[in-house]
């Protein structure tokens, strides 16, 4: 892999590892109020500021990279599963299926994908609401995002499939009479899995960029838990007078951004010089 | 063409209807009516506004009841707008919408397509470098990072350039430029990698071999097959702007039709949702339609018989 | 480089034009599109800042909230206090040289009334004799319902009950005069501009929706023309994007955003207007802990309302009683202090040990301020009294929904005056008014409500409201007030005369602008 994947799965890792540390890294707790230090600069305290209610912005942007991530993998995983599933279907099967399931798409794509989004987000919210607040922002978000974007991969999916359905050892396969599934699974699917693998490293990112969209315009997660989105909105609120509150979230998230697409652009030169046996 | 132009548009309709459909049921899901206010009402009340807006009878009577309207044209009252109709609010927000989106749409592509040819063009050299770089940050920028660093800049500290509003050209140059930035680091990666791929191909080499001028080349072989690559793009591309534009107008207080997409469905104004998707939708089909046809003129090996699509 | 050079040099040169501020015109921020300038449908605070402007009403507010004649010259009270009768100014006209009659008043408020017309605010004038009836459809002919016109300059309106505050209620806007005739010739669209016609200070030159509002200076005004030419209302939502074209010199008139309020605090463009709003927590008392009197008045005593204007910083004052300071019969003196103490002990008089209690549930509406609050009192109760406290948030409408059906332990809400009396503000939570969430019901606090809305002596009205205040406020707790808000303006230097009231109105009457 070329030396800016490298340098993308350098950052990723990185970003997981805070992630999975959470407010931790940071030594404060994302939730603990200090109204004395309210709106402070940073500070040998607190290293990257506070915010309005006194808690450590550092603590904040650790935590809510964790909720960022597990919504943006959350959704790829639905979206890669989804379309894998529709797509496959739609490229194996064929015929009258394959043209009803490929109209479906084309009204999906004819939806607009933002209204789509919120309208999912607020009928989960709802029908989640069993679960704790956390937890059932989290879903609705990744549940949304998902069946927003599977489309793309279902469409992606079934071109590969069709094509490695013309492949000469796919045809002996069937000519045998082996069972679809055996097929699907030995012959075709290696052939998917790298395209895939490279289609997700691109999703990620874009599922970052949804869900701190909405969570900017106040629709993703809620407070008190944060996420580089929200966190987002906060400081442009107070970005005249307190630039330090937007900086370092749009920092996060750009560098979020890069490391994904440095490592997506590496994987895909790796993986797709390979021929396609 | 014609014939295979016509059948685009035709297939274009059962999608729209599909899509109001559609929208239509996934409205019905949301919780909340759009009348609770601060101060609760009367129940008498309550039943006078249900008569007002149609909002009486079973599902299937509703669903009939607006189809009819729309083949009227008529998308019926708001319900947040009082005495306004969906009509007359698109009509006044879709010309703004688009007058941004198609400023948003020339920077993407005069910008893209310039700055990838000059990339790809001189390959590994500092200026590829440099607007490789550049391309990497844009397509990471989310467009609230774009558009405060903007407004920070241009707005305040240099005063050149209004905040917001939208009350003459100027007022554009933020907004569209907030709203290109992600597609044209886009456009310029699309643009720049196919330029790289054409100028390996042996065809171009041949012909720089055969001692054709170098401009020659570059114009007619690899600017033909870059913009045809790209184009794939414009479909997404016009999806991209119409919708990234709710966060554009709102930070920018542009008067277009983009923030609907979030507040008709935050408001419940069922009939704004049902509305703004449709206008989408079409316009959605028409660009496709467009770029299809462009793809065809384009390149005259697909423009007979249709396999898949 | 060239070419970038001039364009940059002719980008400065426009942007230098924009900004030069045009004389005698004001353009200020809505904030967001007014749902409506029809003055018997509107409901909101965003509406009633445009309506103010191009109509004015029977009375109009003083400086100190006391009713003033406005299109009614003077007005008299029969003996039992229930028939008023309002005498008309006279050579007063509207936008389109039709003079103003009395008849004009009985329209609109029948049309506020009527079923058909289903305006929200309809039961603001359910005080006035079969007004009710009459807009639930059980009596058929309006001639029925106290308010008629015997003449083109009286009105007289007959209530069910005597209502001291009848003449401030009188300066809302639903109870605006209107011209029936335009509203049915030109129907749904009579507000649009070329259409509309009103008789106040301005009039409505150009509404390009969801954008801006232009209003010109009506120059038949009956007080005299005022001294600007025109208002541009733009409607920008971001509160940072205004603030910055304010600084652009684009804007003259904008709320400052609660965080950048500390900023302006020292700047000679800073406006802050203490507003006749509250802001108060509610407990669901059929929901445990707070079934128990005591534990309400525990989790009361353990807020710390000092600390709510640092950390708001928008000129919050903390109050302890429900009637805001500034409205009449306001008494700073009432309600619970902050005493941890007393709230620890009285939660083991109650028997309710913190560690063992479930976490207690705030539930707010998605906002800036409600957000810090919440955090803010969860900090209070933890820390305070040992409880563990979750703090959920809601979309607005899905918020009333169960604050109507299911109302969570512990809400947030606010109450802004419709006309300034305290009986706006106490009789929210008698059992039967439909906005008390608290399911809290207590017979004599009814009474004293009652009583008070209807006693003319000033003195026995304040005793009354005390006393209704304290079963409120100390004693039955089913509420804690917080604090109330106040309106924090920045103001460009070449504007003047601009006092804003408490009610959070704007008149532009006498405003002027360099």
């Amino acid at each position: 892999m070329s030396a800016r994947g490298w340098v993308g799965a350098a950052v990723v890792t990185a970003l997981v590892a805070l992630a999975l540390a959470g407010d931790r890294a940071a030594g404060y707790r994302f939730d603990a109020q200090d109204t004395a230090h309210a709106l402070e600069a940073p500070s040998r305290a607190h290293w990257l500021g506070c915010d309005a209610l006194g808690r450590d912005l550092l603590a904040r942007l650790c935590e809510g990279g964790r909720v960022s991530l597990v919504v943006a993998v959350g959704a790829t995983g639905l979206a890669l599963l989804l379309g894998l599933s529709y797509g496959a279907l739609s490229g194996w099967v064929g015929g009258r299926l394959d043209a009803v399931l490929m109209r479906g798409v084309d009204v999906v794509y004819a939806l607009p994908d933002v209204l789509v989004t919120v309208l999912l987000i607020e009928i989960l919210s709802a029908a989640l609401s069993g679960l704790p607040d956390l937890w059932r922002r989290l879903a609705a978000l990744a549940l949304a995002l998902g069946f927003s974007g599977f489309v793309g991969v279902a469409r992606l999916v079934r071109a590969l499939v069709l094509q490695a359905r013309e492949e000469v050892w796919v045809e002996a396969a069937r000519a045998t009479g082996a069972p679809a599934a055996r097929i699907l699974v030995r012959q075709v699917l290696p052939n998917v899995a790298a395209p895939l693998f490279v289609s997700a490293a691109f999703r990620i990112p874009a599922a970052i960029l949804s869900e701190s969209t909405l969570s900017f315009i106040g629709l993703g997660i809620q407070p008190p838990f944060s996420s580089w989105g929200t966190l987002a909105n906060d400081g442009f609120e107070a970005m005249r007078s307190f630039p330090h509150l937007i900086i370092f979230p749009c920092v996060a998230i750009l560098c979020a951004l890069l490391g994904f697409h440095l490592l997506g652009e590496g994987l895909r030169e790796r993986l797709e010089a390979r021929p396609s046996r | 063409m014609t014939r295979y132009a016509l059948g685009r548009i035709l297939a274009g309709i059962p999608v729209l209807w599909l899509v109001a459909t559609v929208t239509f049921l996934l409205l019905r899901f949301l919780p909340g009516g759009p009348f609770d206010k601060e101060r609760v009402l009367p129940p008498e009340i309550m039943r006078n506004l249900a008569h007002r807006y149609r909002l009486e009878g079973t599902l299937g009577e509703q669903y009939v009841d607006y189809l009819e309207r729309l083949a009227r044209g008529d998308l019926g009252p708001s319900y947040k707008y009082v005495g306004r109709d969906v009509a007359d609010i698109l009509r006044d927000s879709v010309p703004v919408s688009l007058e941004l989106g198609a400023a948003a749409f020339a920077l993407t592509v005069v910008g893209g397509i310039g700055l990838g040819l000059a990339a790809g063009a001189r390959r590994d050299s500092r200026v590829d470098r440099a607007i490789s770089l550049g391309s990497l940050v844009g397509v990471s920028a989310p467009s609230f990072v774009v558009g405060a660093g903007g407004i920070l800049l241009f707005g305040l500290a240099l005063r050149w350039l209004p905040a917001g509003l939208w009350e003459g050209p100027l007022y554009a140059v933020l907004p569209a430029c907030t709203l290109a930035a992600l597609p044209t680091a886009y456009a310029t990666q699309l643009t720049r990698a196919q330029v790289a791929a054409v100028m390996d191909q042996d065809y171009v080499r041949t012909a720089r071999a055969l001692g054709v001028r170098e401009s020659r080349v570059r114009r007619r072989h690899v600017l033909r097959n870059a913009l045809l690559a790209v184009m794939t793009y414009f479909g997404p591309l016009l999806a991209i702007l119409l919708t990234g534009s709710f966060v554009v107008e709102r930070i920018f207080a542009v008067p277009g039709m983009g923030r609907f997409f979030v507040t008709a469905v935050t408001n419940r104004d069922y009939p704004l949702v049902l509305g703004v998707t449709l206008v989408y939708a079409a316009l959605v089909v028409v660009a496709n339609l467009a770029v299809d046809l462009l793809y065809a003129w384009l390149d005259p090996r697909i423009r007979v018989g249709r396999g898949e699509p | 480089m060239r070419g970038l050079a001039l364009a940059a040099l002719f980008a400065v040169a426009c942007s230098r034009g924009a900004s030069r501020a045009p004389a005698r015109q004001l353009r200020i921020n809505l904030e967001t599109e007014p749902p409506t300038l029809d003055w018997n449908l509107a409901t909101d605070g965003v509406s009633i800042v445009a309506i103010e402007q191009l109509m004015r009403g029977l009375t109009r507010l003083g400086p100190d909230l006391a009713p003033e004649p406005d299109l009614a010259e003077h007005w008299d009270v029969s003996p039992d206090g229930r028939t008023y009768t309002f005498h008309l100014r006279q050579g007063v006209n509207w936008s389109d040289g039709v003079p103003l009659v009395a008849q004009h008043f009985v329209d609109s408020w029948q049309r506020l009334l009527a079923p058909a017309t289903a305006a929200e605010y309809a039961y603001f004038l359910f005080g006035v004799r079969g007004a009710r009836a009459y807009n639930a459809g059980k009596l058929g002919d309006f001639g029925a319902v106290g308010v008629h016109a015997p003449d083109d300059r009286t009105l007289v309106v007959e209530l069910d009950a005597p209502l001291v505050y009848f003449p401030a209620l009188v300066n809302f806007m639903v109870t605006f005069p209107l011209r029936r005739d335009l509203v049915e010739r030109f129907g749904d669209r009579w507000t649009e501009p070329g259409n509309l016609v009103t008789l106040g200070p301005f009039v409505l030159a150009e509404w390009r929706h969801e954008y801006r509002l232009v209003l010109t200076a009506n120059e038949h005004y009956w007080a005299g023309r005022p001294p600007l030419d025109r208002i541009t209302a733009y409607m920008v939502q971001e509160g940072s994007t205004a603030l910055v074209l304010f600084e652009q010199g684009l804007l003259d008139l904008v709320r400052i955003p609660p965080l950048e309020i500390r900023r302006y605090a020292e700047r000679p463009e800073y406006l802050r207007r203490p507003l006749l709003r509250g802001y108060y927590y509610g407990f669901n008392v059929r929901k445990p802990p707070f079934d128990d009197v005591r534990v309400r008045r525990a989790f009361a005593l353990a807020i710390d309302r000092a600390q709510f204007p640092g950390l708001l910083r928008g000129g919050e004052v903390p109050a302890a009683s429900w009637i805001p300071a500034g409205m009449p019969f306001a008494n700073a003196e009432l309600g619970l202090p902050f005493d941890p103490e007393r709230a620890r002990a009285l939660l083991r008089e109650a028997g309710v040990d913190p560690a063992q209690l479930a976490p207690v549930k705030i539930v707010y509406n998605s906002d800036q301020t409600n957000k810090l609050v919440a955090e803010k009192v969860q900090a209070f109760w933890r820390d305070g009294l040992g409880v563990r406290v979750e703090v959920e948030n809601r979309e607005w409408k899905v918020y009333l929904r169960e604050l109507s059906t299911d109302p969570p332990a512990v809400f947030r809400l606010g109450w802004g005056a419709d006309f300034p009396d305290p009986d706006n503000f106490l009789n929210l939570f008698t059992s039967y008014s439909e906005n008390n969430h608290t399911g809290w019901a207590n017979p004599d606090y009814d009474a004293l409500v009652e009583r008070a809305a209807r006693e003319p002596d000033t003195a026995e009205r304040q005793r009354l409201y005390d006393r209704a205040q304290r079963i409120l406020c100390e004693e039955d707790v089913p509420m804690v007030p917080l604090f109330d808000t106040s309106a924090n303006f920045a103001v460009s230097p070449r504007v003047h005369g601009f006092v804003p009231s408490a009610m959070d109105l704007f008149f532009f009457e006498k405003v002027s602008a360099e």
